[in-house]
């Protein structure tokens, strides 16, 4: 076989999937200042102020994700400058959101002090979230810039687009629907497809712009949850400070603020948001691995249509579970939760494990071919160590003890370069990959050198 | 003869399309539910007169002041509805939604004639509240057909400020 010379660098020329990440990037764009406008205009229950502010955000948001992930295929010296513009706009972006939200939304009913109290209450919560379900990856976890990223999109980006899109719904059906159950659903309709459409947006341009971190159904319910994460963080500031406001002078402020973090941050940390979002990471995720476009396609919309779903039932048939105000009440809302999302959590770990299982087969198949081609980058003692996340915590650990700190690390190291070129073997096998075999080489280079680097 | 390696990632994508299956019933249903609390073809052109919003005064069961969009949360207030507006021979009734969506005051259902006398409908304080909870209220008066309302015919939205 002869590779051709261009295929030889695989940074000559920028993936079409580049491309439709930009496409959708605009896309949202034009929507979110379409939506601002209209709202501007016909709406009038947020100010002129925060439709300007909110857009600033959003594109500071945007092109700081795009400076930040352009930099991850540059040099090292470019790949720092880009890294620290990326994070410089992000931070302006999140400070003008904040501003947003404190300022002009929240603060005005509630008072700054409430909500960030609201805020400082919420941020443990879903800092442990995140913890678990990058955890859960327990082959190849992902990068925290990405899962931070992916956390960050869905606080900012997606809330950001949803305002404004289900006001204008909301403004519609009620001036025009019949109250009662049918405007319910609605509503339910409104949230569903709009906030998982806002949210796995997120998913889809992480996946376009960053397969290389994007390998299986495992890594989209990671990064799907994520982002539902994040959304559930704003949603829950946002529901904390507004219920405060609205029974503070009655009084029982706290206890409805409290009640909205509970709700939220305990019971609905991962029955809510995370799962839903977590369907569209899922649908990617196969999408990644299919062979043929029409399949590709049907599985993310597939990952879309139960995501929908799941948030839809949730919202249109919660009265159908009614909370007693007795002590038998506390039993109810946990119940309500675990029948009406348990269900799809419970989905959604199926696949999960059915991920991992999969993926640790294909891991230690290729830890194995690996060691067969006698390339030294895996040693046949290795196979059964790097195939249990226990067994490579109780390595490193020893060569804490042997070596201290710089030890752990450098064989934390190691272990990521072995995984990682195990899972390029499986995608080149598969035919999954579209950067050439030097990548391959590249890797197991990488891993070569450092098994050659001295331990302190 | 060896059979080919079942590959994994198919029953993934196939249990994720069973998934879907029942995603899309769970959204049918939604959508019979739509259909039934707002099922089409019912618009009749009908229109209520509602009168004004206005303060209300519980003691002399009594309306006072100018039609307003909005009140403070310690102001009561009613819609008053002129039922002669409305044809006798069709099922109506007029109700309070909060912010919430809860019913917080209403009347009817019943022919206009028999609701002559109910011309104030007030909003109701909640239970164990002193005051309104702020938000938009929605007034409407809706038409009846087999016991489910099916067409508004007047509505009105007022907001309770904080």
């Amino acid at each position: 076989m002869v590779l051709s010379p261009r295929a030889a660098n695989p940074r000559q020329r920028r993936p079409p999937r580049y491309a439709i990440a930009i496409g959708i990037a605009v896309a949202l764009i034009l929507v979110l200042v379409a939506s601002s406008i209209l709202n501007y205009v016909y709406l009038d229950t947020v100010a002129g102020r925060t439709s300007l502010y909110g857009l600033l955000a959003v594109a500071l948001t945007a092109l700081g994700t795009f400076i930040g992930v352009r930099g991850f295929d540059r040099d090292p010296e470019q790949r720092r400058k880009d890294f620290i513009r990326a994070g410089v706009l992000l931070g302006l972006a999140a400070l003008l959101w904040l501003l947003l939200i404190d300022v002009f939304i929240f603060t005005g009913a509630a008072g700054p002090s409430v909500a960030v109290i609201c805020a400082l209450a919420c941020l443990p919560t879903t800092a442990f979230g995140l913890w678990v379900v990058r955890r859960i990856d327990r082959n190849e976890k992902e990068p925290w810039r990405l899962v931070l990223v992916a956390a960050a999109w869905g606080a900012v980006v997606a809330t950001s687009l949803v305002i404004w899109a289900e006001s204008l719904w909301q403004l519609i059906a009620i001036r025009t629907l019949v109250p009662g159950p049918g405007l319910d659903v609605s509503t339910a309709f409104s949230a569903g497809i709009l906030e998982e459409l806002a949210k796995g947006s997120a998913v889809v341009l992480l996946f376009l712009v960053m397969r290389n971190e994007f390998d299986d159904v495992v890594d989209g319910i990671v990064y799907g949850a994520a982002v539902g994460l994040g959304f559930n963080f704003m949603e829950s500031i946002s529901y904390m400070t507004n219920l405060y406001a609205i029974f503070q002078p009655e009084g029982v402020g706290g206890y409805a603020a409290g009640f909205q973090w509970y709700a939220r941050q305990v019971l609905g940390l991962f029955f809510g948001h995370a799962t839903y979002t977590a369907f569209v990471g899922a649908g990617i995720g196969i999408a990644r691995q299919l062979p043929d476009v029409r399949r590709k396609l049907i599985a993310i919309a597939a990952g879309f249509l139960v995501a929908i779903a799941a948030h839809f039932s949730w919202d249109a048939w919660l009265t159908l579970f009614p909370i007693e105000k007795s002590a038998l009440g506390i039993l109810e809302i946990h119940l309500r939760t675990l029948i009406m999302t348990g269900p799809f959590t419970a989905a959604v770990l199926a696949l999960l494990f059915l991920g991992l299982h999969i993926e640790s087969q294909a891991l230690g198949d290729q830890f194995r071919k690996e060691v067969a081609r006698g390339s030294g980058a895996i040693t046949p003692e290795e196979v059964s160590i790097l195939m249990s996340p226990w067994q490579r915590f109780q390595r490193r650990m020893r060569a804490l003890g042997r070596g201290g700190l710089r030890a752990y690390f450098r064989l934390a190291r190691l272990q990521t370069a072995q995984i990682d070129l195990a899972m390029e073997r499986w995608h080149r096998e598969r035919q999954e990959v579209d950067t050439p075999l030097e990548a391959e080489e590249q890797l197991r280079r990488q891993v070569l050198a450092l098994r050659q680097k001295p331990a302190a | 003869m060896v059979a080919a390696p079942v590959d994994q990632v198919r029953t993934l994508y196939r249990t994720l399309l069973v998934y879907a299956a029942v995603s899309i019933l769970i959204l049918v249903a939604g959508l019979v539910e739509f259909a039934y609390f707002e099922p089409p073809g019912q618009h009749t052109g009908l229109k209520a007169n509602i009168t004004g919003v206005f303060q209300f005064d519980p003691a002399n069961n009594t309306t006072t002041g100018p039609d307003r969009n909005s009140f403070p949360r310690t102001m009561l207030f009613a819609a008053v509805v002129d039922w002669s507006s409305v044809p006798e021979n069709i099922v109506v009734d007029a109700r309070w939604y909060d912010a919430f969506g809860n019913v917080v005051g209403s009347v009817g259902p019943a022919t206009p004639d028999k609701l002559a006398s109910q011309t104030i409908i007030p909003v109701r304080v909640p239970p164990g509240f002193q005051h309104n909870l702020p938000g938009h209220y929605i007034f409407v008066v809706e038409r009846y057909e087999g016991g489910v309302p099916v067409e508004v015919i007047g509505r009105r939205v007022v907001l309770v400020e904080r």
